[in-house]
């Protein structure tokens, strides 16, 4: 089957009334939990779950994704008014959304981010539609040693996010790294700073972690000054408007935000998460004046942004190609499947191209249905963050706490998400950024089990990352931006 | 304990003189309570905790049976899940719970076998804490290696393996994890060395093994399946004792290749309760379970998930727990497993 004869296979599927009611179900579903900070497509898609047992496999899989892609538009919302990640994903978009909002310019950020989202998923769309095979076997040519060194460079890239003070910076990825060690490790099955608590097993939930430094922390920052904290400004159609400079910085950040999602998306293991951060150090290091950053840069929410929701919609690529999920949420998704009967992999796009191409097609739909969503509509979702702060606040908190609950019901991770955030108050009364403590945290695993995977599969020869063309470009350039950082910094003196 | 109410009624009788009239009396007293009991219970929701994620296998396998289980008992069994430790965080909020007949747990073989070995402090003794109610379903594994793999058979592969020791790798889902112990059994009985790579996911391991970053990994029939249709895999034998239905066409290892009649690894899942259940309840459970095994529809729809129905009684699942802590713990010893 050709990517045509997909296509239309596919819009005979995503157009049946059933599948396209439950995608607009779906992405308002999304929206709604992006907006309210605290609460992500995580505790959704669990409490949708069992419905899906009800319904055909394709609606299913068509609804639980626009909870997922919904959630990302949504987002940016509360990190842009209030400083609030609406989703970890979206952390990033707080570093400059939430400077413009104080400007006055708050209608233009939400602006900007809707546009990204849905230009990032739309080419995100593209990507997943010419390079599906493609990228299936790629990702089979990615072998641990690549795995690691790209992780390094995307540590190393990502680390310069606060590069004004590298000491500050460098003491949050290594705080981020050591939290990460906690957990069984995957060589010996040694436990690692686990205290003999079990829930520690795994590790720190990443959520509570999340929710914790960005939500509960905030929250706490801002009890102390509420009444001064103003609402959220109404925002209205017209005051969306960009201007023509807003105009002029976007589209190169939202092209260089969606190549680098649509790709580290579809790499197994990797997520929208990282992506966005990424896309953020990226435009950084592009930007002319790099130090607009963190002061309003247009480019600063545009990249992330479009990365963010590329990184959503090539997600699907591993998950549904290989059986591999990015990111819980899509194992989530896997489970959708597997009660259906429906076993991901390879055979997947010959199997079931009615439930490929129909999946693919319904995102294409529920972008739309996003847009027609968000833009006009704005109004409402804005309006549910200009409830008082002494009904929002407490408001966030029980969101927050059920959030963090419905991941894997555990009461431990509620108490982990109060420690966090109250740790994270301090840490931002001293002015260190959370962001790379997350980082830190997501990748240091990764790199360590890469790391170690590819040593002990190449008994104990380190040539193993230079002997192998990709990863030896990984090193490479990991190593030449290392050298540019400390060289800026020596004449910057 | 498992004899708790009888336990009881004759504690109760115990500070009377034993006279004939006393004994009928207890008798009576005990005969008309269990049919009342009957009646009574559940009487409220039951909670099944199960150690996994909504929506992955051993959740699904759980969900099919306390479906019809619902029915039966008149009452909502509710699904808890509490992820974590390998299934062990599942045992051990059941265990929480607490024995008043209305929280239960299906788990995985892990925590009640070879979990007390790996962890530091499991915070329960199978022994003395685990009350067995019914094996659910059974599961063998597969070795599987690439597609394009140079051995087509068992004893091909064996051969290789025998030509360069060490030289070959294989996958597993983690130290200590059924997919590693019975890659190290398989070891030993044929003789062979083969290079340990633990993953976290089966999906990480057919990757690995497609992009030939190692060699093989046993693992689930269904892991292997999607792949084996597109030639990616190949499977080389079953750790089952006899031919698996899922998977008619791939041999069993036991007494094929050199290997000895008796090798068999299996993982599996059983329904358990907290040790002071009344055993009313127990049994009550098991004929239910055993009920809803024998119905062709739940073994079709656990075969296709890659489970065989099993049940017995809740003393053959506890031979089972026994014997398997054994078979495992010997094989932890050999390979030293860290705790």
């Amino acid at each position: 089957m050709t990517a045509w004869e997909g296509l239309a296979h596919g819009f005979n599927v995503a157009l049946q009334p059933d599948v396209l009611a439950y995608c607009l179900l779906g992405v308002t579903l999304g929206t709604f939990i992006g907006v309210l900070p605290g609460i992500g497509a995580m505790a959704a898609i669990s409490l949708l779950l069992p419905i899906t047992f009800y319904i055909s496999p394709e609606a299913a899989l068509v609804m639980l994704a626009g909870v997922y892609y919904g959630a990302q538009y949504g987002g940016a919302v509360a990190s842009i008014l209030l400083r609030l990640p609406g989703t970890p994903q979206s952390a990033v978009t707080t570093l400059d959304g939430y400077p413009m909002a104080q400007q006055g310019r708050a209608g233009v950020a939400l602006f900007v981010s809707m546009v990204s989202s849905f230009a990032g998923s739309m080419l995100g769309i593209v990507v997943l539609v010419v390079l599906a095979g493609w990228l299936s076997e790629a990702a089979t040519a990615f072998r641990s040693a690549e795995y690691a060194a790209m992780m390094v460079l995307g540590l190393v890239a990502a680390s310069t996010i606060g590069s004004d003070r590298p000491a500050k910076a460098f003491a949050m990825v290594t705080l981020g790294l050591i939290l990460g060690c906690v957990g069984t490790d995957v060589n010996s099955g040694a436990q690692r700073f686990t205290f003999g608590i079990p829930e520690l097993m795994d590790g720190i939930n990443l959520v509570a972690l999340a929710m914790g430094l960005f939500g509960v922390a905030e929250v706490i920052g801002n009890i102390r000054n509420a009444e001064r904290h103003a609402a959220p400004e109404r925002v209205t159609f017209r005051q969306m408007m960009p201007s023509r400079d807003d105009l002029k910085r976007m589209p190169a950040a939202t092209l260089r935000g969606t190549a680098l999602g649509s790709f580290f998306g579809a790499l197994p293991g990797t997520g929208s998460t990282l992506s966005s951060f990424l896309s953020y150090a990226v435009e950084r290091r592009v930007a002319r004046h790099p130090e607009r950053f963190g002061k309003g840069a247009v480019e600063g929410v545009a990249g992330p942004e479009a990365a963010n929701n590329a990184a959503a919609i090539t997600a699907f690529v591993p998950t549904l190609t290989l059986g591999i999920p990015g990111d819980p949420i899509m194992a989530l998704m896997l489970g959708a499947l597997v009660i259906h009967g429906i076993q991901p992999g390879p055979e997947m796009l010959t199997a079931r191209p009615d439930m490929f191409w129909g999946l693919v097609v319904s995102f294409g739909i529920g972008n739309l249905l996003l847009l027609i969503l968000n833009l006009p509509l704005i109004g409402i979702w804005v309006s549910m963050l200009r409830i008082p702060f002494r009904y929002l606040y407490p408001a966030i908190l029980i969101f927050v706490c059920l959030g963090v609950y419905s991941v894997r019901g555990s009461a431990f991770d509620i108490a982990t998400v109060a420690v966090v955030g109250l740790c994270g108050y301090l840490l931002a009364l001293a002015r260190f950024s959370p962001a790379l403590l997350l980082l830190g945290f997501v990748l240091g695993p990764l790199i360590e089990t890469h790391l170690r995977r590819a040593m002990l599969i190449s008994r104990g020869d380190p040539m193993v990352f230079l002997e192998r063309p990709i990863a030896c470009a990984f090193v490479i350039a990991s190593v030449l931006l290392i050298g540019l950082s400390i060289f800026q910094n020596l004449r910057r003196r | 304990m498992k004899r708790d109410l009888i336990g009881v009624s004759n504690s109760a009788s115990g500070g009377l003189a034993f006279t004939r009239r006393a004994a009928l009396a207890a008798a009576a007293a005990f005969a008309l309570a269990a049919p009342a009991f009957a009646q009574d219970w559940p009487t409220g929701p039951v909670h099944v905790y199960v150690g996994f994620p909504a929506g992955s296998s051993p959740d699904l396998l759980a969900r099919i049976i306390t479906e019809p289980l619902s029915q039966k008992l008149g009452q909502p069994v509710v699904v808890e899940n509490k992820p974590g430790a390998g299934g062990v965080i599942g045992v051990q909020q059941m265990l929480a719970a607490g024995p008043d007949g209305h929280a239960f747990g299906t788990t995985i073989n892990g925590p009640l076998t070879t979990a007390g070995r790996l962890m530091p402090d499991l915070g329960y003794d199978v022994a003395k804490d685990i009350q067995p109610v019914a094996l659910i379903a059974t599961s063998p594994l597969v070795l599987a290696v690439a597609g394009d793999a140079e051995a087509t058979d068992l004893a091909g592969f064996i051969e290789l393996a025998k030509a360069e020791p060490g030289a070959l790798s294989y996958g597993s889902v983690g130290q200590g994890s059924g997919a590693h112990l019975t890659a190290e059994l398989f070891n030993e009985a044929a003789g062979i060395e083969m290079l340990h790579v633990p993953f976290t996911a089966y999906a990480e391991v057919t990757t690995s093994i497609i992009g030939r970053e190692i060699d093989a990994g046993f693992m689930a029939p269904s892991a292997a399946l999607p792949h084996v249709a597109s030639g990616k895999l190949k499977m080389l034998g079953v750790t089952s004792a006899e031919p698996f239905a899922q998977i008619p066409d791939v041999p069993v290892i036991a007494g094929n290749a050199g290997m000895p009649a008796d090798f068999q690894a299996e993982l599996w899942n059983a329904f358990i309760a907290p040790a002071g259940t009344d055993p009313n309840v127990v049994a009550r459970l098991n004929t239910e379970i055993n009920a809803i095994l024998a119905d062709p529809e739940v073994q079709k729809k656990l075969l296709d998930m890659g489970w065989q129905a099993a049940g017995g009684t809740p003393e053959d699942l506890a031979k089972r727990i026994t014997d398997d802590t054994r078979m495992w713990g010997a094989v932890i010893d050999k390979v030293g497993t860290a705790k």
